[in-house]
């Protein structure tokens, strides 16, 4: 099908299926993921009926409609549990995926199977129940790679290694620093966070506190500061001037009634978790509603991610829809409201429909022509019959 | 791809390009993935038989949390298919479920074509003549369906070029 060098198809890396011989491993595959993102879960948990999903997943889907997405029974936001058992599974299904992959593969592939399982028994067994970070296992043993937003990375090149650096994780309370996708981390003396290639000279000049490159009266309405706002965040200084990631309680943030809540409540919000207070109610509303998402659920998972990566994660968010604005994305799809405009789309768009319908023909085609050469003879039974 | 929503829609071209239902198409606009094309031919033994209805499906960035806009850009003579292309289909309104994705909606309306709800119509016309008089129901459907081709210029049944508007002139 001539779809496969569409860009976006080759933009997200996904393993091999399992070929049709191993519908078990099929189905073990599809019982990983979460049926709203379609992704193997992060931080899974379940709701009343039982049904899971990532954390994030059916928080922002509750905050939506209050049922669940896979049998409709009404659900509420206070039914989430921790489904620590599911995230063990799909973990050590990640992890195990490459080697039980080369397993299901027909005969000629036994060597090279071998092999990998040797380079991969190493640490798996001496690591017994106790989980490796994602990162470092899952790349380890090239298992299904993320998009920028759920892969993370390790601030160690070495994959195998178990000990020092903190690779091993016992419990999910300790605060896990990670780095974010600005290649920011907590300078290992101060904790301050700073770009990585920055912390040799802070750390020889004696760790004097990171410098600002915007003056610090920061938490004014106007909108231009969003974006000061936003550096200052990933700087480690906080809105308030000083770094709060010590200050911050790691318990879960109660939704505030936003019909109710003032611009300021929502602000005040904002500035506790050191996160742009700019912009409109509504602007306000989207920001609380999303950290709160994203706070929330990573409470739910052993894999955390620190708070810097997690303000990295709205304002990349906030930054993309920005974007689609600026580019006039929006009124695009808000044309096609109008018959005129939804007229003129179609005629603009006539090639490319002119190619979806000649790709069901082509498809269609060797549908038939496949059957026919499959199916005759049990045509003909049926006919006798 | 940096909000939930485009990453899901990228998912679901995927799977949409890996395992497509039959009769079948859509991909996302290359300038812009919260528009998507698509192409749906009528059911088989069925009147919309052999028709190729094209739609625009709009997502937001809520998506998948609630449901795209679906539209036909062909003119379509169905009781739950409104005159400006945009239909009512339970699944796309109330019992919207995050847990769909975009081939499950081009499957839920191909089977919306031959399995029409006139309950709730959306064109009085259509869900009459579908209730009152079957016959003539039928004639108007493959009236469109015949209007479906005139969308194909370059189609070698027809050789008339044609614009939406001569497209509209036939059924006028």
């Amino acid at each position: 099908m001539d779809m496969s060098n569409h860009p976006l198809l080759s933009s997200m890396d996904e393993p091999p299926p399992f070929p049709p011989s191993h519908p078990h491993l099929r189905r073990l595959d599809r019982s990983v993921v979460c049926q709203i993102c379609k992704e193997p879960f992060q931080a899974p948990v379940s709701i009343g009926c039982g049904h899971s999903f990532c954390s994030s997943c059916i928080r922002s889907s509750l905050d939506v409609m209050k049922k669940c997405p896979s049998c409709n029974e009404p659900a509420l936001e206070g039914q989430i549990r921790r489904n620590r058992a599911l995230e063990e599974i799909t973990d050590s299904w990640e992890e195990s995926r490459p080697i039980i992959y080369e397993l299901a593969q027909p005969p000629p592939t036994k060597k090279r199977r071998a092999s990998i399982q040797e380079s991969n028994s190493k640490p798996s067994s001496s690591s017994g129940t106790k989980r490796l970070k994602p990162n470092s296992s899952r790349e380890g043993s090239g298992s299904r790679s993320q998009s920028p937003i759920k892969s993370r990375r390790s601030d160690d090149g070495d994959h195998n290694s178990l000990n020092g650096n903190g690779e091993m994780e016992d419990e999910e309370d300790d605060e896990v620093q990670e780095l974010t996708e600005n290649d920011e981390a907590p300078c290992p003396i101060c904790q301050a966070t700073l770009p990585i290639s920055s912390i040799p000279l802070h750390i020889e000049k004696g760790c004097p506190p990171p410098k600002t490159k915007t003056n610090g009266n920061g938490v004014g309405g106007r909108k231009g500061n969003q974006k000061a706002d936003w550096k200052k965040v990933f700087s480690g200084q906080g809105l308030g001037g000083k770094s709060k990631d010590k200050e911050v309680e790691m318990k879960r943030i109660t939704k505030p009634n936003y019909s109710l809540a003032t611009p300021a409540d929502l602000r005040s919000i904002l500035s506790e978790y050191s996160l742009p207070t700019t912009g409109d109610k509504p602007t306000l509303i989207a920001r609380v509603q999303e950290w709160i998402i994203l706070f929330n659920s990573n409470l739910d998972t052993s894999h955390r991610s620190s708070l810097s990566a997690l303000r990295a994660k709205l304002s990349d968010s906030e930054n993309s829809k920005k974007r689609d604005k600026e580019k006039g994305k929006d009124e695009m799809v808000n044309q096609l409201g109008s018959k005129d405009g939804l007229q003129k789309y179609a005629k603009e768009k006539k090639g490319e429909f002119e190619r979806l319908r000649k790709e069901i023909i082509e498809r269609d085609r060797k549908r038939r022509e496949q059957e026919e050469g499959k199916g005759r003879g049990r045509d003909n039974a049926i006919e006798v019959e | 791809m940096s909000t939930a929503a485009k990453r899901r829609l990228i998912r679901d071209f995927k799977r949409l390009a890996s395992d497509p239902p039959i009769g079948i198409s859509g991909s996302p606009n290359p300038d812009n993935i919260m528009i998507w094309n698509a192409v749906i031919f009528g059911p088989p033994d069925t009147p919309f038989e052999d028709g190729s209805f094209r739609l625009t499906l709009t997502f937001s960035d809520s998506y998948p949390n609630k449901p795209p806009t679906v539209r036909f850009v062909s003119k379509m003579f169905h009781p739950n298919i409104y005159a400006n292309g945009e239909l009512c289909l339970d699944i796309l309104q109330n019992r919207w479920s995050p847990a769909y994705d975009v081939a499950a909606i081009l499957t839920s309306v191909q089977s919306l074509l031959n399995d029409p709800n006139p309950a709730s119509p959306a064109n009085v016309d259509a869900a009459q003549l579908f209730k009152e008089n079957l016959k003539e129901y039928e004639r108007r459907v493959k009236q469109t369906v015949e209007q479906s081709w005139l969308d194909n210029p370059d189609d070698i049944e027809i050789d008339e070029p044609s614009t939406s508007n001569t497209a509209q002139a036939v059924t006028a």
